[in-house]
Order: structure tokens, then C-alpha cells, then sequence
């Protein structure tokens, strides 16, 4: 085939398909604009353009792309009928890219927008999305550090009462009148999980009673970091009450790291052992009630205390107490008694109260039609 | 200064941590990811402090022939089957996958399912009507187990049929758990994430510091 009749195919082609296109009266996608996409690292470019109206005869879209100097490609495949922004996350970083998007018909006909002016991508090196968050963070921040100190001057904070703490001396008394032993359960978190560090401190407090009271204190772990961090802590806790020579290392053990063969081994070191008092602190999941009701059916008394609000009920079903959400990061002021902690207590109790008044507002806000707040949480991710 | 360093570091690094979630720039992620695999590199060092431990504890009970100290025995056998059969094969090995899928899989079944006569019993003691709460309990677990079953719209629709709602039983199901209870929910994630804040302020300042155990 010479290239004369060649040339002569491709632009009877290229009429055939123009010409369709203009027959059903296709326009070009409009007001096509390429934009680096705003609160990323730079990995994508996202494309805008205008929608088609309904009876347009628009089946998809399609993405083409080009860095300078190098032929289009597709990127993403068809789009459907109603899409007026695409994100390309399949960009070079560095790379200046053009882009044309193209409006395809039932009948395979298609036209092209103009190309867009040049982008790259660009990391951002904050998110502007989370400035809402930010100062929200730095306020509720500043608020717990200006109680902390506060609390130095020697004020008395009022905390109320929480009875599944008062009840720590009871069990523990009860433990050593019976002659039996407590078991104390972290959890399946892990030590980075602050509902486990918290844990790790409230059983700091216990074993300061059971040196004093010299009460075997048995502490299976799941985690082998949790478990020689929370040795370091009760030997400590020991040391300062006076009594190392009542710290047992052996106490303090690992059992396994998988779920269920956790709670069946803490099940048995209940039915064997029969501690008087069991504590359920941490993180639980599905083994929670496993666990708890084990503890209940050989009358332990049990002081439970969890962050998952799924497991909650079934703590508050089977054990005598439970630490509801924050009581258990309030459990070490409480216990301790120290100002600094309980000074922590009272920005939390602020920030609550913010937190509470924005919430009343919103409502009123909302039903007065003033939707500026609601607008403005959405904004937040 | 055996604290002093590791407080530091806490300090240093929760900063770290913090600010890479305000900032989507490909260093700080960057930052963020290498943080969280030095993390995952301190494991295999604790698990073989865990391992002794394990070893330790069995050892002791079969010495002094504690009772059931032939449990012992068993948790030997398994972890030397495990281990003489995983190490040399590898975890994708077919009698490795065996040993899993016919061994431990079926045993955390078997606990998984006590769970179910554990939530019977823990509800009847829950839900014995003695109190008001308990009785407003009992009523509403009806509510929402009758919405959970098709039989309960149909027993609504016969019993409460001079009602003017039409599948009651889900209806009522569906608003005790999108309003109440959501409501209840999100006031105790609330209190856990302020909670949460609170304590990681305290850890990243170094006031709380007792899980860093003895020593000065």
C-alpha cells in the first residue's frame, strides 16, 4: 500500500469519526484543568473538567496522558458517564505531565478536550485539611499541661469516685485474708497500645500492695516486649516497697501470642489456681467474656477495664467492677494520687467540656439552618 | 541516666510521630514507615526472651512435679514438632500447613465457640429483671433479639397488630441501635480518645514513666 493511500485512510477515518461526533452534536469535555493534588506527597496529579449534559449521548470518559517530548498513553480506563474528576496516582515524581481527557459515545465515536498546561506533583508538607485537628490538638494539649502544672502549686482536685478502683484494696485484702493469689491479664495489646501501657501502670500500683501484703501476684503475657517491661516494672514496684526479696520473676511468664490458646491458658491458670482476685485490664477482643466468665464461675472477685467499647458489656455482665473507657487512664491518678496525674484528669475533663459544648451548639446550629460547623467538622480528616 | 535516655527518646520520637500525621510529604512518611520497622525489628529479639521464659516456666513445673505437671510434657512435644519440622521446611510447607490447619485452627475453633455458652450464661445473670436498669436491659435485648429474627416481625405484625407500624420488631431494633446505643458508643470512644491523648501527653513528657521500670 503506497503512502498516498494511506494518508487518504487515516483521514477518511478521522473524518468518519468527526463527523459522527458532530452528528450527535458531541462537544469536547470543557474547562479540562490538571492540578497537583492538594495534601498528598506528590504521587498524584488529579484531573477536573466539566459535566456533560444528561443528554449529551456521553457513554464514559477516557485519560490520556504525556510527559513533554513522549506520545499519549491511557491512564485508568473508561470512566463512567458521570465522572467529572479523575486522580492519576501512577505519576513520576518530577515529571511535568499534560493531560486531554476523551469523551467517548454509545457508538465508539469520541472527541477530545484541549491539552491542559504542564503539572508535576508536588509534596505538601503539611496537610491543610487537618489544621481544624491541629489546633484542636494543640488547645486540648495546652489545657492538660496548664493543669499539670497547675496541680504542682499543691491545689486539691476533686476526682469522683470510681468504685471499680475503690474495690483494688478490697480485692487485693481479700486475695491475702484467703491465702490465694491474683491473676492480673493485660490484654492482647501490645506495648504500643497506650490501653496496655495504661494497664502496665495500674498493675505497677497492685503489686506495691501485694509486696507489701506478700501476695503471689501472676501475670500471664501475650506479648514477649510486654512481658520483660512489665517484669522490669513489678520488680521495681517491689524494690521500692522495701520487699525484693518478695519478687517471684517466675510469676511473671509468657504464655503464647495467639488469641484463643491465650484464653484458654488463662482459663486454666484460673481453674488450677483459683486466684481470689483477677484483674481483666487492657485490650480485649472476642476472649474478653472467654476469660471473664471462667473468673466468674470460680468466684473471683473481678475488676475489669477496657478502651474496646465492644467488649464492654460483656465485662460489665460477668465481672463485679469495670473501668468504663477513660476510667482506665484515670486509674493511675486515682490510685496514685499523685497532683501531676490527677492535674491531667482536669484537662481531660476540659476538653470533654468543649467537646460537650461544641456539640450543643452544632445542634442548635443546625436546627437554626447555620450549617457552618457541621461544614467545618466534615472538613476534617 | 539509665532513665534520662529513654525519656529522651520518647520525647523525641513521639514528637516525630506526631508531626508526620500533619505532614503527607513523602520524608516525613518516610519517616513515619522506617519509625514503624524498627519497631517490628525489636520482636524477634523479645520472642526469644519470651521463648526462654516459656521453656523456663515448664521446665520448673516438670522438676517439681507440680500438679498437671505432665501438661508440660505436651506443650514440649508441640513446640519440638513445630520447630523441628518448620524450621528446616518453612512455614508454607504442606505438612507445616497441616500441622496448622488440622492442629490449631480447630483448637481456636473450639475456644471460639465456647464463647457462645459464655454470652447465655453471663446474659441470664445480666438480664434477671431485679433492678429497674436490669429490667430496661431485659427489655430491650428482647426488642433487639426479636429484630434480629424474621419471626419477630411476624409475631409484631399479629400480636401489636393495632399498632400503626408495620414490622415493628426491626424497626425499633434499628433505632435502639442507631440512637441509644450508637449515641452511648460514641460518648465512651469520646472519653477513650481524650483518655488516650491525655496519657500520651504524659508518656511524651515524661511524667508518666513507671513502665520504664527501676533504676535512675
Amino acid at each position: 500500500m503506497s503512502k498516498t493511500t494511506q494518508c487518504l485512510i487515516i483521514y477518511l477515518v478521522l473524518c468518519l469519526s468527526i463527523g459522527t461526533a458532530f452528528s450527535q452534536g458531541l462537544a469536547p469535555p470543557s474547562n479540562v484543568a490538571a492540578v497537583d493534588t492538594p495534601n498528598d506527597d506528590g504521587s498524584s496529579i488529579t484531573i477536573k473538567w466539566d459535566a456533560a449534559p444528561e443528554d449529551s449521548g456521553i457513554s464514559g470518559y477516557q485519560i490520556l496522558r504525556r510527559i513533554a517530548g513522549s506520545g499519549l498513553e491511557e491512564v485508568g480506563g473508561m470512566l463512567p458517564a458521570g465522572s467529572t474528576t479523575y486522580v492519576d496516582s501512577t505519576i513520576e515524581k518530577g515529571s511535568a505531565y499534560v493531560y486531554i481527557v476523551r469523551a467517548v459515545t454509545e457508538t465508539e465515536a469520541t472527541v477530545e478536550s484541549e491539552e491542559t498546561a504542564p503539572v508535576k506533583g508536588t509534596g505538601e508538607w503539611f496537610h491543610m485539611g487537618k489544621i481544624p485537628l491541629f489546633f484542636g490538638m494543640i488547645l486540648f494539649s495546652a489545657a492538660i499541661l496548664w493543669n499539670l502544672y497547675d496541680a504542682r502549686s499543691g491545689k486539691e482536685i476533686f476526682v469522683r469516685r470510681i468504685p471499680g478502683l475503690e474495690a483494688v484494696d478490697e480485692a487485693l485484702g481479700r486475695a491475702t485474708e484467703m491465702g490465694r493469689s491474683i491473676l492480673y491479664v493485660l490484654g492482647l495489646g501490645q506495648v504500643d497500645n497506650v490501653a496496655t501501657i495504661a494497664s502496665m501502670t495500674i498493675l505497677g500500683q497492685v503489686a506495691r500492695r501485694t509486696a507489701d501484703y506478700e501476695t503471689p501476684l501472676l501475670v500471664p503475657c501475650n506479648d514477649p516486649i510486654v512481658l520483660n517491661v512489665v517484669r522490669e516494672m513489678v520488680k521495681s514496684s517491689y524494690l521500692d516497697e522495701g520487699r525484693p526479696d518478695a519478687y517471684n520473676e517466675e510469676n511473671i511468664f509468657f504464655l503464647t501470642d495467639s488469641q484463643f490458646a491465650y484464653a484458654a491458658g488463662v482459663d486454666g491458670i484460673m481453674i488450677r489456681e483459683k486466684p481470689a482476685a483477677i484483674f481483666l485490664q487492657g485490650t480485649f477482643y472476642a476472649e474478653s467474656l472467654i476469660m471473664a466468665e471462667t473468673g466468674n464461675s470460680i468466684g473471683a472477685i473481678q475488676i475489669a477495664g477496657t478502651d474496646s467499647e465492644h467488649q464492654l458489656p460483656f465485662f460489665i455482665a460477668a465481672c463485679d467492677y469495670t473501668l468504663i473507657g477513660e476510667e482506665l487512664y484515670a486509674a493511675t491518678a486515682y490510685l496514685s494520687k499523685d497532683p501531676m496525674f490527677l492535674g491531667s484528669l482536669k484537662g481531660q475533663d476540659w476538653g470533654k467540656l468543649v467537646i460537650f459544648a461544641a456539640i450543643v451548639l452544632g445542634v442548635i446550629l443546625e436546627l437554626s439552618g447555620v450549617n457552618w460547623i457541621t461544614t467545618l467538622l466534615q472538613r476534617v480528616r | 541516666m539509665k532513665r534520662q535516655v529513654p525519656l529522651a527518646l520518647c520525647f523525641l520520637f513521639g514528637i516525630v510521630m506526631i508531626l508526620t500525621q500533619f505532614s503527607p510529604h513523602s520524608y516525613s512518611q518516610g519517616v513515619y514507615r522506617e519509625v514503624i520497622n524498627w519497631n517490628l525489628i525489636i520482636n524477634p529479639f523479645a520472642l526469644i526472651l519470651a521463648v526462654a521464659t516459656l521453656i523456663q516456666t515448664h521446665m520448673t513445673r516438670i522438676q517439681r512435679r507440680t500438679e498437671h505437671w505432665q501438661y508440660s510434657l505436651v506443650v514440649f512435644l508441640g513446640m519440638a514438632v513445630m520447630v523441628l519440622i518448620g524450621i528446616p521446611l518453612g512455614p508454607q510447607n504442606s505438612y507445616v500447613e497441616w500441622l496448622y490447619n488440622n492442629l490449631q485452627v480447630p483448637m481456636d475453633a473450639t475456644m471460639f465457640s465456647l464463647l457462645a455458652f459464655f454470652i447465655a450464661s453471663a446474659a441470664y445473670r445480666a438480664f434477671r429483671a431485679r433492678t429497674f436498669e436490669a429490667t430496661l436491659l431485659l427489655i430491650t435485648a428482647l426488642i433487639v433479639m426479636m429484630g434480629n429474627v424474621p419471626v419477630g416481625d411476624l409475631i409484631w405484625n399479629s400480636v401489636l397488630s393495632w399498632l400503626p407500624m408495620e414490622d415493628g420488631a426491626s424497626k425499633v431494633r434499628q433505632w435502639i441501635l442507631d440512637i441509644p446505643n450508637l449515641a452511648s458508643r460514641r460518648g465512651i470512644i469520646l472519653g477513650v480518645s481524650l483518655g488516650v491523648i491525655s496519657q500520651s501527653i504524659r508518656i511524651i513528657l515524661g511524667i508518666e514513666r513507671s513502665y520504664l521500670g527501676g533504676g535512675d
